[in-house]
């Protein structure tokens, strides 16, 4: 009888999936292949007959490698977005939505002159929210059975944004405004990186934490 | 025989319906349907695979490896709650779908 996992192997060999789900993917399609043969068998077919028709099941390697990755990537792009991308957006429009909130309501500001040129200020009310949107940012992400990274990312998502968009100012002022001091940029710079990625990072992180961490407790409880 | 086009709209339905009776593997689920459909409803592998992975993925049915009954190693499909839950209006759909076919065609049987 024919090795139908060895003719698998040798029709999927570029399977662009993690080696165990290939391995999977195989070793079921042989599996399929393996009863079909048997089955043709026990109808009485000769032994060439029976491996045409069953080799039949399959008009295109191709196309089936084509059909399978697609199933498997429906599943990643929709776990992406229902994981990371909604839950992301909601934090970061939630944070800035807040913001612009109190900027109005004309709450307290704190700020720091440590020296010229730079001013930070501090929007106090503002990040002692922000835990509840990192929360909000990872709850929505393990609904949708976030893990790891995802949740974090979904949480974090603001202050991801904030230090992408830094980055970009940052490389964009020293290459096209080269009369600009350099010590000018990077104090603005490091000024950006405190009020927009680090301490909005941390409070949003508090809030991912914890929340993950009451969940976790919940469900030991249970 | 039916045409191809409609045999795909019908694939989730008659493979939901067979799963609801029992967990079965991949073959089985194929015999299974051509049986039950007299032959009208035939699923090569081609055809199975993909639709059963896209069906996990939407967590309507799960498959998982064990031994069948002549000991060899298979992965059984079985109905998870949301699969069980699409059944009733996917037949609900088809239903709708063959009265208007029956009155439009004058077809006496779908």
């Amino acid at each position: 009888m024919l090795d139908w996992l060895a003719y698998v192997n040798h029709r999927l060999s570029r399977l662009p999936l993690s080696e165990a789900e290939a391995l999977q993917v195989r070793e079921e399609l042989a599996a399929h292949l393996e009863d079909t043969h048997l089955s043709l068998r026990a109808q009485g077919l000769s032994e060439s007959e029976a491996v045409r028709l069953t080799c039949d099941q399959v008009s295109s390697w191709q196309e089936l490698r084509r059909n399978i990755l697609s199933a498997k990537s429906e599943a990643f792009m929709q776990n992406r977005v229902s994981q990371l991308w909604i839950p992301g957006l909601v934090t970061f429009f939630g944070s800035f939505v807040l913001l612009a909130v109190y900027e109005i309501l004309g709450f307290p500001l704190f700020v720091i002159h440590p020296g010229e040129p730079s001013t930070i200020v501090i929007y106090v009310y503002w990040l002692l929210s922000l835990p509840l949107l990192g929360a909000l940012g990872a709850y929505l992400s393990l609904r949708a059975r976030g893990r790891g990274l995802a949740v974090h990312c979904a949480a974090l998502f603001p202050a991801l944004i904030m230090a992408a968009v830094l980055l970009a100012v940052f490389l964009v002022a020293l290459v096209v405004d080269r009369h600009a001091s350099f010590r000018i940029v990077t104090s603005a710079f490091a000024v950006g990186v405190l009020n927009g990625i680090l301490l909005p990072g941390v409070f949003l992180l508090v809030g991912d934490l914890l929340l993950q961490l009451v969940m976790k407790c919940r469900r030991a409880s249970n | 025989m039916i045409r191809t086009e409609l045999k795909r709209g019908t694939a989730e339905l008659a493979i939901l319906s067979v799963l609801e009776r029992q967990p079965l593997h991949g073959y089985e689920i194929s015999r299974r349907i051509e049986q039950d459909s007299a032959g009208a409803l035939r699923f090569t592998l081609a055809a199975l695979y993909p639709l059963l992975y896209r069906m996990e993925n939407r967590g309507w049915v799960r498959g998982e490896w064990g031994t069948s009954d002549n000991g060899r190693r298979r992965r059984c499909y079985k109905l998870l709650p949301r699969g069980r839950k699409m059944l009733a209006p996917l037949r609900a759909e088809w239903a709708d779908l063959f009265r208007a076919m029956r009155r439009v065609a004058k077809v006496n049987h779908a």
